[in-house]
């Protein structure tokens, strides 16, 4: 069943990495590279929002920091991208080490906050620092080509997806962190360790986040902290994993390609009415939690799914407050 | 030094309007568990229309501030069934759901706002806004607006209000209850639906009057919510959340700290500040400043 | 499982279809990126207006005359939602897909700098009316121009008009907003308060969109006779309420643009007068022209007309952007579409423009640090009078005295 679905995605994935022989528009090949990246994003988030039940609204810091260390590197110190971006995605991971270990003791609400104060305090410090330009931004040598960012993000973004997916799906450590999240204490007692397990989870999402952020500042040629390290990349991220499916690989790349096909459509016919679209967009997001609380994978047929998300499976809950009969302290 | 007593002052005028961005906002989350992203949004709408009253009628906007409950009020009431049903029912996660529809619904008011009001920014105008006191004592001296100190008044009032509702009436022994243990509340006779709907209109037409009063001290605009959304979960994560008493502490806390950076230290580094001390703290003391937060 | 990514796929492929654009037309394909939606939407709706009147105005005139024959313009705009990497998007959709001959460009200094290397890469003309920052002009991009001089040109004039009053300020208190435009602006009233030997107290850069309250009570205690801030709109409207708040009056408040957007004036009412300000154009201008618009009081009356909100200079330079263009290619006879080799040629005539417009001259630097920008205009200072802008510096532009010092708040 499982080596079907692997079939399945390496299929998708073959088809995917011929998209430019088909398509030569240069502005077509760039949305697709940025529907690429926000796959990317999304299924990061979802590591930790899905399969730990950790919010973080600070996923945009570790986008930031990738983007900026490549940028220092490649423009105050002259380095190569690549070893710039695989470097930005290695601070990612050293920061959500340093952020990780007080954090991750946090439950529900305050770790999400916490978070959130962490990425403003970064983007506050790139603002004040010289280094980064301060509001200024920085300006990377532009090196235009549509075909080597669209490979390097699907490349990035794959290897990725598979990780995942084998990590995950596959191997024990999914289970594990599966256990962690529906109840830590139960999992204490079977001998995991919920806090490593956590711990790695994060990183696990942050490095790559990092390098999609490098790959994005050589790409666009100019950053700045109110667009790499503002709420854009979070709350994005998070609406389009929770519109997908939480909790499931596929639903985070199909939540992503939907939500990003219809901003980018609207955004490009409908111009004018780009308010229209934010009040569209919430709209959307607001009824898909009332009427699709397990995403759109939720609502497609069961056939040959295991651990995707079903009406009887719960998404991720138990690590934070439950509505019914909570235990207050206040 | 002389400073000291102004920057104090203004870190208190800072910290009431902190209070009630926020108090409203802690005691919702406190009986329905939900994170209200819209909270800003509330603040914003409740201040356009005391603006839009305020044109209308040319009544002084600190005596609207009633009619704008009244009406922001019912609003919330007739809101909180769609908040429960998020909440309720055997979905995963319910404080993210919670979460998520209410971001919907703050980027749904913020675009309808744009629509409406257009992107300018706007002031309330009230007579209160001209005046201030000047006082002088020895070596020391401070000024204190007046539209501020009513705002400190206004922000004492609403949490001695909330208070008494909670502590001495039969309505705020069934907010405790639900707030303590929903199921036995319910057993006890307390209507959940019915007091978190209460609860949620006070906390909007809350919201809504604080709006006003932003106006009147600061500015109003369409894209404002955010930046007050943000303050408001930071205020109430410090005070531990749902922990409705440490919410005047941790206001007047934030709004020193940012009073004294930007008098005393570089003002360049406040916010950074204010972030990373509030990021700090959490690690201290998980549970906000008094560890009494659900 | 695989109906579901399937289903994303055609989705995702659905909106593509490129629209093929025909390629003979008798009209000139003028691309718009601009910030419609987002945190700058305030900003980008002014450039939107600038450039609508002037599409409008030269439609009306039968459009463009080129060898005889008049071609209209069509706007085609695509939104940077306040956000540089959509900026570059939007700039990339209309070269390939909508496949304009030029384009008008963004309201804020950091889209800008984003979309620039994208209209290098395909060789298109942009002309930005609005972004201001000094930083675009050292990148020295050959195919974007600007129709607004750097901040630290216009900045410096500001604080010089102060200085020459009577008595002049001696002593200033200058901050601004962490912001590109606000920080450079802070920056170029501090070094030339310096030049004019005016003392600086304090100097802050502070993050945006704060109450600045206790950053004014101390500077209350230092009692400056001029208080300068880099801000944008709102924050402009929450310094003054402070300063009202503390009760303290400079002799003198400098701020820059927004100071003469409408809402100033509509939020402060009378707490607004006498607030000096740094502008290339007024309402009130006296400026000559030939092209669509005689003076730069016919512009605002059409302008008023047209949106029922006065125009500013942003408003105005956006404007002027689209003449520069008109200008360039009457000159080079270019006829839509227009070609990559006459899209060169276009370059060469843009920075051979030397044109007295309503909005007074228009002219690009061709070289050192201000390449590309408009160096033709002169500085304003203006001041609030009356809830009425006014220059009151330089002398020979002037049309009212300076009051000066400001009237104590509680004594208006």
């Amino acid at each position: 069943m499982k080596d079907r679905r692997l079939l399945g995605y390496l299929f998708v994935f073959a088809a995917t990495l011929l998209v430019p022989a088909v398509v030569h528009d240069t502005f077509l090949l760039r949305v697709f590279t940025e529907a690429v990246m926000w796959i990317g994003l999304a299924v990061t988030f979802d590591v930790l929002a899905g399969y730990t039940g950790y919010l973080n609204f600070g996923h945009s810091a570790f986008f930031g920091i990738g983007a900026y260390t490549t940028a220092i590197l490649m423009v105050r110190a002259g380095w190569h991208f690549a070893p710039a971006a695989v470097l930005g995605g290695a601070a990612a991971g050293i920061g959500a080490l340093i952020a990780g270990f007080p954090t991750l003791r946090l439950r529900g609400a305050y770790f999400a906050i916490a978070t959130w104060a962490l990425a403003r305090a970064i983007q506050q410090l790139v603002l004040i620092m010289d280094v980064t330009g301060g509001p200024d931004g920085m300006r990377l040598p532009a090196f235009l080509s549509p075909r080597f960012f669209y490979y390097v993000m699907l490349g990035l973004v794959g290897i990725t997806f598979f990780a995942y997916w084998f990590l995950l799906e596959r191997a024990p450590f999914g289970l594990k962190l599966k256990a962690v999240r529906e109840d830590e204490q139960g999992a204490k007692a079977l001998g995991l360790n919920p806090t490593k397990l956590k711990m790695q989870a994060f990183i696990l999402s942050a490095v790559p986040t990092g390098i999609i952020g490098g790959v994005f500042a050589y790409w666009v040629t100019f950053i700045d902290p109110a667009s790499t390290l503002g709420d854009l990349v979070s709350d994005q991220a998070l609406v389009m994993v929770v519109f997908g499916g939480m909790g499931t690989l596929v639903g985070p790349v199909v939540g992503a390609i939907l939500i990003f096909a219809f901003k980018t459509a609207f955004w490009a016919y409908l111009s004018d009415y780009e308010v229209l679209y934010i009040i569209i967009l919430g709209a959307v997001i607001a009824g898909s939690v009332v009427f699709l609380p397990n995403g759109v994978l939720g609502v497609l047929p069961q056939r040959g799914r295991r651990n995707g998300p079903s009406p009887e499976e719960k998404g991720p809950g138990a690590v934070l407050p439950e509505t019914e009969g909570g235990n207050s302290h206040g | 030094m002389e400073l000291l007593p102004q920057a104090l002052v203004d870190g208190i005028m800072l910290g009431a309007i902190y209070i009630i961005i926020a108090i409203g906002f802690s005691l919702v989350y406190g009986v329905m568990h939900v994170i209200d992203f819209a909270v800003g949004e509330w603040i914003m709408l409740g201040g356009f229309a005391g603006f839009y009253l305020n044109e209308w009628t040319h009544v002084e906007p600190m005596l609207l501030l009633p009619a704008v409950f009244a009406v922001f009020a019912v609003v919330g009431y007739l809101f909180q069934p769609l908040i429960h049903r998020v909440l309720s029912g055997h979905r995963g996660n319910p404080l993210l759901m919670g979460l998520v529809f209410t971001f919907g619904l703050s980027l749904m008011f913020r675009g309808l706002a744009q629509t409406f009001f257009g992107f300018y920014s706007h002031s309330v105008p009230s007579r209160f806004s001209n005046g201030s006191f000047f006082l002088q004592e020895g070596g020391f001296s401070m000024t204190v607006s007046s539209v501020r100190l009513a705002g400190l008044l206004y922000a004492l009032l609403i949490t001695g209000i909330l208070h008494y509702l909670l502590k001495h009436t039969d309505f705020g022994l069934g907010v405790r209850a639900l707030a303590q243990n929903r199921d036995a509340a319910g057993l006890m006779g307390v209507n959940n639906k019915r007091t978190s709907a209460y609860v949620y209109g006070i906390y909007v037409g809350i919201s809504a009057m604080t709006g006003v009063l932003i106006g009147m001290i600061l500015s109003l605009s369409a894209k404002m919510g955010p930046d007050y959304t943000i303050f408001a979960f930071f205020v109430v994560v410090l005070a531990g959340m749902g922990y409705l008493a440490g919410v005047p502490a941790a206001a007047f806390l934030l709004g020193i700290i940012q009073s004294f950076f930007l008098i005393y230290l570089d003002p360049g580094y406040t916010l950074l500040a204010v972030f990373a001390i509030l990021y700090t703290i959490l690690l201290v003391s998980p549970r906000g400043l008094f560890g009494k937060g659900v | 499982m695989k109906k579901a990514v399937w289903l994303a796929l055609i989705a995702a492929v659905a909106f593509a279809v490129p629209l093929r654009a025909a390629e003979k037309r008798d009209f000139f394909k003028v691309g718009v990126v601009t910030e419609l939606s987002g945190d700058l939407a305030t900003g980008g709706n002014v450039t939107k207006r600038g450039y609508d009147l002037w599409a409008e105005a030269v439609n009306k005139a039968g459009g463009i005359a080129i060898g005889g024959r008049k071609y209209k313009v069509k706007l085609y705009y695509s939104d940077a939602q306040s956000n540089p990497s959509q900026g570059a998007a939007a700039a990339e959709r209309l070269i390939t897909q909508e496949k304009v001959d030029f384009i008008l460009g963004p309201y804020s200094s950091g889209v800008t700098i984003a979309v620039a290397p994208v209209v290098e890469k395909y060789k298109v003309p942009m002309i930005t009316g609005s972004a201001e920052s000094p930083l675009i002009w050292k990148q020295k991009f050959l195919y974007t121009f600007g129709t607004i001089p750097p901040v630290n040109f216009t900045g410096a004039a500001a604080i010089q008009t102060l200085a020459g009053l009577s008595p002049a300020p001696k002593t200033a208190v200058i901050f601004g907003s962490n912001d590109t435009f606000s920080k450079a602006t802070a920056e170029a009233f501090e070094s030339a308060a310096k030049k004019a030997g005016i003392k600086v107290l304090k100097f802050n850069i502070v993050p945006a969109g704060q109450d600045l309250t206790p950053l004014m009570s101390a500077a209350k205690v230092l009692n400056p006779d001029l208080v300068a801030f880099g801000g944008h709109d709102e924050e402009l409207i929450k310094l003054v309420k402070s300063l009202r708040q503390i009760d303290f009056t400079p002799k003198a408040l400098l701020m820059h643009y927004g100071v003469t957007e409408p809402a100033f004036v509509e939020a402060l009412g009378k707490d607004a007068n006498q607030t000096f300000g740094g502008a290339v154009w007024t309402a009130s201008e006296k400026t000559k022209s030939k092209i669509l618009w005689k003076d730069s009081p016919t512009y605002a009356a059409a302008a008023m007309k047209a949106f029922h909100v006065p125009a500013d200079y942003t408003q105005a330079g956006s404007s002027a952007a689209g003449i520069a263009f008109q200008v360039a290619l009457e000159k080079i006879k270019a006829t839509p579409p227009i070609s990559e080799a006459k899209r060169a040629e276009l370059i060469k005539a843009l920075e051979g423009v030397d044109v007295e417009t309503f909005y007074g001259r228009v002219k690009f630097a061709t070289e050192g640090d201000y390449y590309h920008a408009n160096v033709g205009l002169n500085p304003l200072t203006i001041q609030i009078q009356g809830g009425k802008v006014v220059v009151v510096g330089p002398k020979r532009d002037a049309e009212a005295k300076a009051q000066y010092p400001m009237t104590p708040w509680d004594k208006r």
